[in-house]
């Protein structure tokens, strides 16, 4: 675990990016964390929140040791900060607990300490992304709500598609949400990404009423399997991978949309 | 205070028919007593207007914490002056006893019925959604209906007008501002002619999210 201080980012406001599927195993958590190192390789401090908070993913997909979770901060009042682990300088991890299910249904008094945590945090980092549990349980929804920007990750599976539209149909019904996200993973190419997103766009304008943009897509790629297994991202471990090539254009997208100061490579390229 | 613990009195001493043993037992149950008259409407036995202000205060204070929605239905009997005058006042008490007994039977446990004051009755129900608390309150309306109270072989038939609404945790009512919200339900229902209940538009069931066949259909690519 490293500590580090971390000065204030002057005069900046956080950029909080939420990473939700609906269906478990799209993906979605080792998108996050790549994309995340992709930001910081643009000069950003990112965060990356583990909101599966009863059972952690984003350490055991980093290897990293973890001695105080998200849990300890609620239940202890322990210093958030300590809480945050750093992989690399710029990228801090708020790690989750493991096999806890009160975790998973937080009352709005531990929300609203929570939100309060987050916001202490994130006043150090430029982008603080939130990687969800699957499904849509209360949790799920309200980090979404916290969320300035609403990524829906999913597969050409149609299962990920059908859990991907009953998620924005959550989230814009019962939290007036209006603007989604869509990342397409373990595409063929990026041409079945498009596919699947206009597919979901037209599905989501009939019947909800508003529209998608698309973030972009992410290939299959064996590298990846092979990253994750070894607990190490693959834009550090194949950084010239298709994969992370994908991912780097991701960052782009964001940095678009973010538009914050300083940073590095800021073309940004419009999957929308 | 806890039934039975007048039965805990020993005597210091060790004395058989300790007369001051006796008087502490007295004393512990007339306290008793005198606790649940001031939470109690002395006529219906329902809670009263004090007690009802204290539960909804906890309710709703349960409510910013918790995030379930605190219900408020709020009734008035349909009439009921007409009742009095025709019946007398003693046959007024009557139909107000009935009326608070036969919905006491028709809550849950959870529930706090009270009787607010003269004939109106106000019902706290916690963790209760919107759409579920109108159901109840068609519920006592259909009962209150259905079971006429019989004077000596005659069957008087009420009715009663309802006002519902909810708290939410959200919501940054004080109570007087929360019943005085649901109050305008009632008095809405009553200016709409009565015997029934009347809330805000969102009691409707609220809008599914649920997938339709429809939407599956279309997600899976039998477009339409």
């Amino acid at each position: 675990m490293i500590f580090q201080e971390i000065p204030l980012i002057p005069g900046g406001a956080s950029r909080v990016v939420c990473f939700s599927s609906g269906k478990g195993g799209v993906g979605k958590t080792s998108v996050a964390i790549n994309l995340g190192l992709a930001l910081v390789e643009k000069g950003r401090k990112v965060l990356l929140v583990d909101g599966d908070l009863g059972l952690a993913n984003v350490d055991v997909m980093l290897g990293l040791t973890v001695r105080t979770t998200i849990r300890d901060v609620l239940e202890r009042g322990d210093d958030p900060m300590q809480a945050v682990v750093f992989p690399e300088p710029d990228f801090g991890v708020l790690p989750a607990s493991s096999g806890v299910p009160e975790m998973v249904n937080l009352g709005p008094e531990d929300h609203d300490q929570l939100a309060g945590v987050f916001g202490s945090i994130a006043k150090a980092f430029e982008y603080v992304l939130i990687d969800t549990a699957a499904g849509i349980g209360p949790s799920v929804l309200w980090l979404n709500s916290l969320a300035d920007y609403n990524t829906v990750v999913l597969n050409p599976d149609p299962a990920a598609l059908t859990d991907a539209y009953a998620l924005i149909k959550v989230l814009h019904r019962e939290y007036r949400r209006e603007i989604f996200h869509l990342l397409v993973n373990l595409v063929r190419d990026e041409r079945e990404g498009i596919q699947v997103c206009e597919g979901l766009a037209k599905v989501v304008r009939k019947f909800l009423g508003i529209s998608l943009e698309y973030l972009g897509s992410v290939p299959r790629d064996p590298e990846v399997i092979r990253a994750v297994r070894e607990q190490v991202p693959f834009v550090r471990q194949r950084p010239g991978c298709r994969a992370a090539g994908a991912v780097r254009k991701l960052a782009d997208s964001l940095e678009a949309w973010a538009c914050l100061p300083g940073g590095k490579g800021e073309s940004g390229q419009n999957y929308a | 205070m806890e039934k039975g613990l007048h039965l805990a009195v020993q005597c210091p001493v060790g004395k058989q028919d300790c007369p001051l043993g006796a008087e502490l037992v007295r004393l512990r149950q007339e306290c008793a007593r005198l606790a649940e008259m001031v939470d109690t409407d002395s006529l219906t036995g329902l809670h009263n207007y004090r007690h009802f202000l204290r539960a909804l205060d906890r309710e709703m204070e349960r409510t910013r914490r918790t995030g379930l929605p605190t219900a408020l239905i709020m009734i008035d009997l349909d009439h009921f002056k007409n009742v009095n005058d025709t019946y007398g006042h003693e046959t007024g008490n009557e139909v107000l006893c009935a009326t608070g007994a036969l919905w006491k039977g028709n809550i849950r446990k959870i529930d706090t019925l009270c009787r607010y004051g003269g004939e109106e009755f106000g019902v706290i129900l916690p963790g209760t959604r919107l759409h579920r608390a109108v159901r109840t309150a068609e519920r006592l309306r259909r009962v209150l209906g259905d079971s006429p109270v019989d004077l000596g072989g005659r069957s008087l038939f009420l009715t009663a007008s309802f006002g519902v609404d909810v708290f939410e945790a959200g919501d940054d009512d004080s109570i007087q501002a929360f019943v005085e919200r649901v109050d305008q339900f009632l008095l809405a229902a009553k200016a709409e002619g009565r015997n029934r209940v009347c809330s805000s538009t969102a009691a409707a069931e609220p809008e599914p999210t649920e997938l339709s066949q429809e939407e599956r259909r279309a997600l899976l690519g039998d477009s339409t």
